[in-house]
């Protein structure tokens, strides 16, 4: 059953990818190489060098490929693997590569301009500032969101803490290696991969054990420290082994579930409505768009595609492959984690005494898991199990289940101070309507220490006090809502300027917006009052964040459909 | 080569006391260039010659010669003027390339000019002279000529410093991208390729041997006075800005006494002592009939490096 | 055949060593090309109202400087489009 539903996948992927995939390109967005695109118009050989089409398609992937696409998908087993698996696909092909493609087209289009600025330029000026509202809250919530997944883990499998701090040790020689030294790159790469192998082994040697609040302490600390520091000294290095460690575990990963010929012990579907967010009944529809963003669809990759991507694409034909592609590969990364829980998760549970059957499915999945092993560890460990069920069972199970999991932690980690440092800067935009009448708190607002603080203290703080089950869906309706925005925005790119079929894009943006949309307010009035009774803080942070957004939603669409005929200036 | 600098409140009598010491230097076999660099241009009225930028003999000795600041001035803004004229042709085509002429007004422009024509001597004639004599504008603009080598060199010190950074981080590119470094443009990492920080190294070479003639055992700064209270004020004024600026103070003139300023020349010579108490103050007595051959005092002036 | 696979695999193995060394250059990339706007942003000082060098340095370098200038030009243009710039430079996901 894993064989068969992963080269399925692989299958599904490449036929839609040359179907709809090429439509989109010669009916929607006409690609044309004989338009000239960013890079190749400011072609300097120095920095404007546009990037041969795998080399790109390398890049953008390892930059929207992190924790979240594990994640999700792990939660969405509450549905059952099918339900899961149909978001993924579907929701992928139709949704979110499209998303990704268009914010990418589009912004060749505009010069290598954002999607941010499309949206103002063709929508309202205030379309733009929304961005920034958003993409702090986004922040935000997945400091939350990936501190709480680091910290259960940490607790969990305390050889993961131990073998990172030793990565980052790795990672601090191989920055000096490459941009002190300057050895030669390949011999630095060695040392690099060879320093990250032992870090993996000394990891299993000398586990770290802490209890869960102190790990939240030091991930405050190396949060505010680690974006304080220097680029090439830790961020750069790190990110350069974290690549080599996502291609690999992909790699193996891929391997395994080919071929591991194992039957799915998890059910087919559960239940519309199982135990999921917040221990309420989540209803598939709309909530699923929540529970799984990165696998089959994310905002934030409107930003990287339009953000660097864009400046970097050597003719228009490639785009397809980058933005289209790119997005695929990241939700065939989620299809072998439903793989790997569908065919191994029950046992696991099971052999840690949980009371979890096939039958019991949508009530007992999100507790059990959350108690036995909690959201990445249920990966991590079903990953290991599915290496193991192969001829690559030559690897001792630890160490592959240290390696999942370092994969995980790596992009967990790594997102958490990228974001601070991103924060800062939105929240310096944010508050940039403060400047004229309140200069002093400006200043002290957007002195560079308060305005690290600040994000990863909200963050950390959600994710020390918060429901795991609620951050995770709160980290999605921002994401989401960025994405509806970015989708509309793209409909409308096509519609006003290039004067093709929008339907393409309007159809699924509208529909979007609408299931984004009810899934806020679904999530504020359902699942939040349980929450601000049990735990007021997280609860009512998450409320005034969400409430925010939803007015923001509204002033949003209101905006668009008023804007959507106007005359191009 | 050794230089003298008079300096002053206007009209205290620089060009006298140079055109003397130039004069006198010279009588004892010196070879002597006595230059101008007041745009009141009071040397060759002494001198009684038409000066100019091309230095002129005097006598067997002495060669005289007179910077004139706002031609200086002129001459590099017309420099400029044509770069930008060069960099943006076109403009010519609408006859709007004569708007670049408010590059005169440029703040800076005069004591940029004037320094760039100071280096130039002091380069080009330090083996043909034993001496150089120099007579300096007012106060104000001669320390603002005196500061801006210093300034020039930090400010060169720090984009030297962004450009290196800027090199390294190509090298590191470079190091890295290693074969698949693109076609085409070559990315310049090597300090030897990169003219702008060849251009920096100059530019600094260039000021860095002016300040150190500026500061260096072989200058005197010189500071003219009268036995009044105006000139007390300017004098203290120009000491502290001096020395605030690394340049050595040899000698100070008390210049055009006559018997009535006994009591108020004592009272100048001790509140200027009071501040900079290794002053060697020398008077020079009032002369009436400076009309004729006003380098002829009959003092002799004598500074303690000579 | 056997070439064929042979050749399919040192390309991929070349295509993931090239993918990696931009990977490993990308920060220290768009890191120079802001200081090398610094250094222009410097010497236009009183351009943008910040304390300046003496003009002549300018102008000493002005001919010198056409990348400089350019990256000058590019950065003023898009400086206020820069939080999707970010998101992709720090690859936040």
């Amino acid at each position: 059953m894993t064989t068969i539903i992963v080269v399925l996948g692989i299958v599904v992927y490449i036929v839609l990818f040359k179907t709809y995939g090429k439509r989109l390109e010669q009916n929607v967005v006409k690609a044309d190489n004989n338009n000239q695109t960013p890079s190749a118009r400011m072609y300097d050989g120095v920095d404007y060098v546009p990037a041969k089409a795998p080399v790109l398609f390398g890049h953008h992937f390892a930059s929207i490929a992190g924790a979240a696409p594990i994640i999700g998908p792990v939660l969405a087993m509450a549905w059952g693997w099918v339900p899961a698996l149909l978001w993924v696909w579907f929701g992928n092909i139709f949704i979110g590569a499209v998303h990704d493609y268009l914010a990418l087209m589009a912004s060749v289009r505009y010069d290598g301009k954002s999607v941010q600025f499309v949206a103002s330029d063709l929508i309202t000026k205030r379309t733009g500032t929304l961005f920034y509202w958003l993409v702090f809250f986004l922040l935000i919530l997945v400091i939350a969101a990936f501190g709480a997944v680091l910290g259960g883990m940490f607790v969990r499998t305390p050889e993961i803490p131990s073998a990172y701090l030793m990565k980052i040790i790795a990672a601090l020689i191989l920055g000096v290696l490459i941009y002190r030294v300057k050895m030669n790159f390949t011999l630095a790469t060695i040392i690099g991969i060879l320093m990250l192998a032992l870090a993996i082994w000394g990891g299993s040697v000398l586990p770290i054990k802490l209890s869960k609040n102190a790990w939240y302490i030091i991930m405050f600390f190396y949060i505010i420290i680690a974006s304080a520091i220097p680029v090439n000294v830790l961020l750069q290095p790190r990110d350069y082994l974290n690549s080599w460690l996502l291609y690999f575990g992909l790699f193996i990963g891929a391997l395994a579930a080919i071929f591991s010929f194992h039957g799915f012990s998890a059910p087919a579907f559960t239940s519309f409505s199982p135990i999921l967010s917040g221990g309420k009944p989540t209803p598939y529809f709309p909530a699923i768009v929540l529970i799984i963003a990165c696998g089959s669809l994310s905002g934030f990759h409107s930003l990287v595609a339009s953000g660097t991507t864009s400046k970097q694409l050597e003719k228009e034909s490639d785009g397809l492959t980058i933005g289209y592609g790119a997005m695929l590969t990241e939700g065939f990364l989620s299809t072998l984690v439903i793989v790997s829980v569908a065919g191994f998760g029950l046992q696991l549970m099971v052999s840690k005494g949980m009371n979890i059957t096939t039958a019991n499915w949508a009530t007992n999945y999100t507790g059990s898991m959350m108690k036995s092993l909690p959201k990445a560890a249920m990966f991590t460990a079903s990953y290991a199990q599915m290496v193991a069920a192969t001829w690559l069972n030559f690897i001792p199970t630890k160490i592959v289940q240290i390696i999942a999991g370092m994969w995980v932690a790596s992009f967990a980690m790594t997102t958490l101070d990228t974001t601070n440092r991103l924060g800062r800067y939105t929240f310096a935009e944010i508050m940039l309507p403060m400047k004229e009448k309140h200069e002093s708190a400006y200043n002290f607002f957007t002195n560079r220490w308060i305005a690290s603080i600040v994000p990863a203290f909200i963050g950390i703080y959600l994710a020390w006090s918060g429901n795991f089950t609620i951050l995770w869906p709160s980290f999605g309706t921002a994401n989401q809502l960025i994405a509806s925005i970015a989708l509309l925005t793209g409909a409308s790119w096509i519609a006003k300027r290039q004067g093709s079929k929008s339907r393409f894009a309007l159809i699924p943006a509208y529909l979007l917006w609408i299931t984004v949309t009810a899934a806020i307010i679904w999530f504020t009035a359902v699942v939040l009052p349980g929450t601000i009774k049990a735990n007021p803080v997280t609860g009512i942070t998450v409320l005034i964040i969400e409430i925010v957004m939803l007015i923001m939603s509204f002033v949003f669409i209101i905006d668009f459909i008023k804007h959507k005929d106007d005359a191009l200036a | 080569m050794k230089t003298v600098f008079f300096t002053g409140k206007g009209g205290v009598g620089k060009s006298t006391l140079s055109a003397t010491l130039a004069w006198q230097l010279a009588e004892k076999g010196f070879r002597v260039l006595a230059v101008s660099i007041d745009p009141a241009h009071n040397l060759g009225d002494i001198y009684g010659k038409k000066l100019s930028f091309k230095k002129k003999k005097f006598s067997e000795h002495l060669y005289l010669q007179e910077i004139n600041l706002e031609k200086a001035a002129d001459e590099y803004v017309k420099a400029n003027m044509n770069l930008m004229r060069e960099i943006y042709g076109y403009l010519q085509s609408f006859n709007m390339d004569k708007y670049f002429s408010i590059l005169k007004y440029s703040p800076g422009i005069e004591e940029y000019a004037a320094l760039t024509a100071l280096e130039k001597i002091l380069t080009s004639e330090r083996e043909n002279f034993d001496y150089i004599v120099f007579d300096t504008p007012p106060t104000g603009l001669t320390l603002h000529i005196f500061a801006l080598p210093g300034i020039t060199l930090s400010w060169l010190e720090r984009l030297i410093k962004i450009r290196q950074e800027i090199l390294k981080k190509r090298y590191t590119i470079h190091n890295i991208r290693g074969k698949y470094e693109a076609k085409g443009v070559p990315l310049v990492y090597d300090e030897k390729d990169d003219n702008v920080i060849k251009k920096l190294y100059e530019l600094q070479e260039r000021y860095s041997l002016v300040l150190s003639l500026l500061q260096g055992k072989n200058n005197a700064v010189s500071v003219v006075f009268n036995p009044d209270y105006l000139s007390l004020k300017e004098s203290q004024r120009l000491l502290t800005g001096l020395s605030d600026l690394g340049l050595p103070v040899q000698g100070a003139f008390n210049n055009k006494m006559t018997e009535k300023s006994g009591e108020i020349a004592e009272m100048v010579e001790e509140t200027l002592k009071k501040d900079h108490s290794s002053l060697t103050i020398q008077r020079v007595p009032y002369r009436a009939d400076s009309m004729q051959e006003g380098y002829k005092l009959p003092c002799d002036i004598t500074l303690p490096f000579l | 055949m056997s070439l064929q696979i042979f050749k399919t695999i040192k390309d991929f193995i070349s295509g993931m060593d090239y993918v990696h060394r931009e990977k490993a250059a990308s920060i220290t990339l768009w890191e120079e090309k802001e200081l090398e706007n610094i250094f222009t942003i410097l010497l236009m000082g009183s351009f943008s109202g910040i304390p300046a060098p003496p003009a002549f340095i300018a102008a000493e370098l002005f001919p010198l400087l056409t990348s400089e200038l350019k990256i000058f030009n590019e950065r003023a243009e898009n400086s206020f489009d820069t939080l999707a710039e970010m998101t992709g430079i720090l690859s936040i996901d």
